[in-house]
């Protein structure tokens, strides 16, 4: 903010800069002036000196209607550039962006949810599955059912807990990892490109230095020239004729060296181009390479840690441990437990597919929601810009119509002139005295172009 | 040597400017009036002013580097404010001297010329629409001559064109509050537009809520300012009678010479 306040006022001071410096000129001028307030004006009389109210004389242009549709346009687009749908605040963004990230929260929280609650169901129905298996293998004793459930209640559980810890450290281990990788993505990108960037800082320094030593080296070279034509154009007693030659010469040494200095330029800012595309792409190739590098080395580091904690949990627990499937006890014989795995293997495959469903449903809202976050953050700048493009364009386009209109007045405004004997025209004046008005002759003329 | 050389020359010229501001007037008072102009655009074009802008360009890209450096990490706004401060009194410093000498320099040739060929106003050539004495190149060519311009050794003569500083004017007590009601009813009134343009649904509405707006600047500006406007004008006007002008033109578009009337205007309106 400060920045921009410093570099606003930075722009405002040079472009005030030879105006403002202008005015000095006059305010010694009027030190001068003022010491004598009470002597009478001579020279211009008031048959030569005329005005105009330029204002009025716009407005019976027939171009004005066209003028004043441009001021309406530019007032227009300068209350929405700030206001409504063409471009929203920071507040206006802040709230949309809470809004999304709360749509994104409850799709993530409906997500969990669904795959908690399909896994209880797998869970339930392969429990189901395997106690009438291990039931009907019990046979015809009483409660072979209920002793196998039992034991499968208690594997389970044992299961569940040492899933869930594992897990947790799991998660833990997989969110300090992705940080980390992050974290290194993001330096190698400043790294790579604040590198490709003092590659062109110098580059463009070492051309404007040559550019400058070129300027001095033309100017060096054709000093002793331009001395001499000076020196003449100097002499203010000096005939019109050799005046415009001399001048003439002058230009044309002034052109010679302007179009040398405007090829080097040209090639300059061709070269400057080509470079920051090169270091664009070399940036960009380096850091796909470099971050697939990072993110298959992360995604090596999860997977062995995965392997390994799946490894310690059927060390422990002796079954497999995966999918939130129910447990599998041992010390039973191999043809029921080939049976139970094969029940297992079943079930886990209806939940994976399951999941990956309700799992592919979240990523498609969240694809959905990081689209509309990407619009709305770039509805500010995006849509400010285009503001400031159209409203530049206006301006520019009502600047040339009104020094087309004022070229034209000009002319009619002479041509009054030359009428009335007057030699001189101002306009703009802050109030008339004793100057004739030319503004109702200039406006008689001016509307009959309307014809 | 060259010192020497460049010494010579200027007193060559200043000799020569001398003999030809006693001269000029005779030869020239017979087809033109006392009225000359400036384009301040062709000054700016002159090498020294371009050089000058590209050193102060290059400064001020300096500078922001060293500002993004020193602000980055700075979260108080006090702190900001005061560094970025710093950083705009050196701009100001920079500016001031490398073109302070300048504008001394074309002050001086702008004098010498206007002297010479007997001008007693030069004014801004946007202002001028038929005659007057075109005095740009003149003054260009002193300026990118050799050696400093000579100043003129005569003041410039009572003129017929006064001026006023309209600053000093629109800083007296009811002008100034009239014109600061103003700008608070603009701004009023523009955030009410902005809030209306945000619930207007059709271009239709839109294009109401702009009319509106229009209408009631211009309401106030008639009611409040335009009076106001008439009663300065008028004032203006009847100083310039009283002190035999013609014509009375803003400070802003006056280069050198007139007359002004700014104290005797201010002390009409008080």
């Amino acid at each position: 903010m400060s920045r921009a306040r410093s570099s606003n006022l930075a722009r405002a001071l040079l472009a005030a800069a030879l105006l403002a410096g202008l005015g000095t000129f006059a305010a010694c001028a009027h030190q001068d002036s003022n010491a004598a307030p009470d002597q009478t004006p001579a020279a211009a009389d008031d048959g030569r000196v005329g005005y105009v109210r330029m204002d009025d004389l716009v407005k019976v242009h027939p171009l004005y209607a066209q003028l004043a549709h441009l001021d309406e346009d530019m007032q227009a687009l300068q209350l929405k550039a700030v206001g409504s749908s063409v471009a929203q605040n920071g507040a206006d963004i802040a709230k949309a962006e809470k809004e999304l990230q709360h749509e994104l929260d409850v799709a993530a929280d409906q997500t969990k949810k669904a795959l908690a609650d399909k896994q209880q169901d797998y869970m339930k129905r392969e429990q189901a599955a395997i106690n009438a298996a291990v039931g009907a293998a019990a046979g015809a004793g009483p409660g072979g059912g209920g002793i196998a459930g039992s034991i499968l209640a208690n594997a389970r559980k044992q299961q569940q807990q040492a899933a869930e810890l594992a897990q947790k450290n799991y998660d833990a281990y997989r969110n300090q990892v992705a940080a980390q990788s992050d974290a290194a993505a993001r330096s190698l990108q400043q790294s790579l490109a604040a590198e490709a960037s003092r590659t062109y800082r110098a580059k463009a320094e070492a051309l404007s230095k040559a550019e400058a030593d070129y300027a001095l080296q033309q100017e060096t070279d054709d000093a002793s020239e331009r001395l001499s034509l000076r020196t003449k154009l100097s002499n203010l007693a000096l005939d019109d004729d050799t005046r415009a030659d001399v001048r003439k010469q002058l230009d044309a040494l002034d052109q010679k060296e302007a179009d040398e200095l405007a090829a080097m330029k040209n090639r300059d800012s061709a070269t400057l181009a080509d470079l920051q595309k090169q270091l664009h792409d070399q940036v960009q190739t380096q850091l796909d390479a470099q971050v697939g590098d990072l993110r298959k080395r992360t995604l090596a580091k999860l997977n062995e840690r995965m392997l390994e904690t799946r490894r310690g949990l059927v060390a422990q627990l002796g079954a497999p441990a995966a999918g939130g499937g129910a447990a599998i006890p041992n010390g039973i014989g191999p043809d029921m437990k080939a049976k139970l795995q094969a029940l297992h293997d079943q079930y886990q495959a209806q939940f994976n597919a399951d999941a990956a469903q309700t799992i592919a449903q979240f990523q498609k809202t969240r694809a959905d929601l990081t689209d509309r976050f990407r619009r709305i953050a770039g509805v500010d700048a995006g849509a400010q810009a285009g503001a400031n493009k159209q409203l530049g364009a206006l301006q520019k386009q009502r600047g040339e119509l009104y020094d087309e209109m004022v070229a034209q007045i000009g002319r009619e405004v002479k041509a009054v002139a030359q009428k009335r004997g007057v030699n001189v025209v101002i306009s703009d004046v802050v109030a008339p005295a004793g100057g004739v008005d030319l503004t109702a002759d200039a406006e008689k003329d001016i509307e009959s172009l309307h014809e | 040597m060259r010192i020497s050389f460049t010494h010579r020359l200027a007193v060559a010229l200043g000799a020569t400017l001398f003999g030809l501001a006693s001269l000029a007037p005779a030869t020239l008072a017979a087809d033109v009036t006392d009225i000359g102009y400036v384009d301040q655009a062709a000054l700016s074009n002159i090498p020294q002013f371009t050089s000058a802008n590209r050193q102060l360009a290059d400064f001020k890209a300096q500078l922001d580097r060293q500002f993004a450096s020193e602000v980055r990490g700075v979260k108080d706004a006090n702190t900001q404010a005061r560094i970025a401060q710093e950083f705009q009194n050196k701009l100001a410093t920079r500016q001031r001297d490398l073109f302070g000498p300048l504008f001394q320099r074309a002050q001086v040739a702008i004098a010498s010329v206007a002297s010479s060929k007997n001008l007693s106003v030069v004014v801004d050539k946007r202002i001028v629409i038929v005659g007057g004495q075109d005095v740009t190149s003149s003054v260009v060519d002193l300026l990118t001559g050799p050696g400093d311009p000579i100043p003129p050794v005569n003041t410039p003569p009572p003129s017929s064109v006064g001026y006023v500083d309209q600053t000093q004017i629109d800083a007296i007590p009811k002008l100034k509050a009239a014109n600061d009601d103003f700008q608070k009813f603009q701004a009023d009134q523009q955030t009410q537009a902005q809030a209306k343009l945000k619930s207007a649904k059709t271009d239709a509405d839109r294009q109401q809520v702009l009319k509106d707006y229009q209408s009631a600047l211009a309401d106030k500006q008639k009611q409040e300012i335009a009076p106001l406007v008439d009663q300065t004008r008028s004032a203006i006007a009847g100083v310039a009678k009283k002190r035999g002008l013609l014509l009375v033109i803003d400070r802003s578009n006056l280069i050198y010479g007139g007359t002004d009337i700014t104290s005797d205007v201010t002390s009409a309106l008080k």
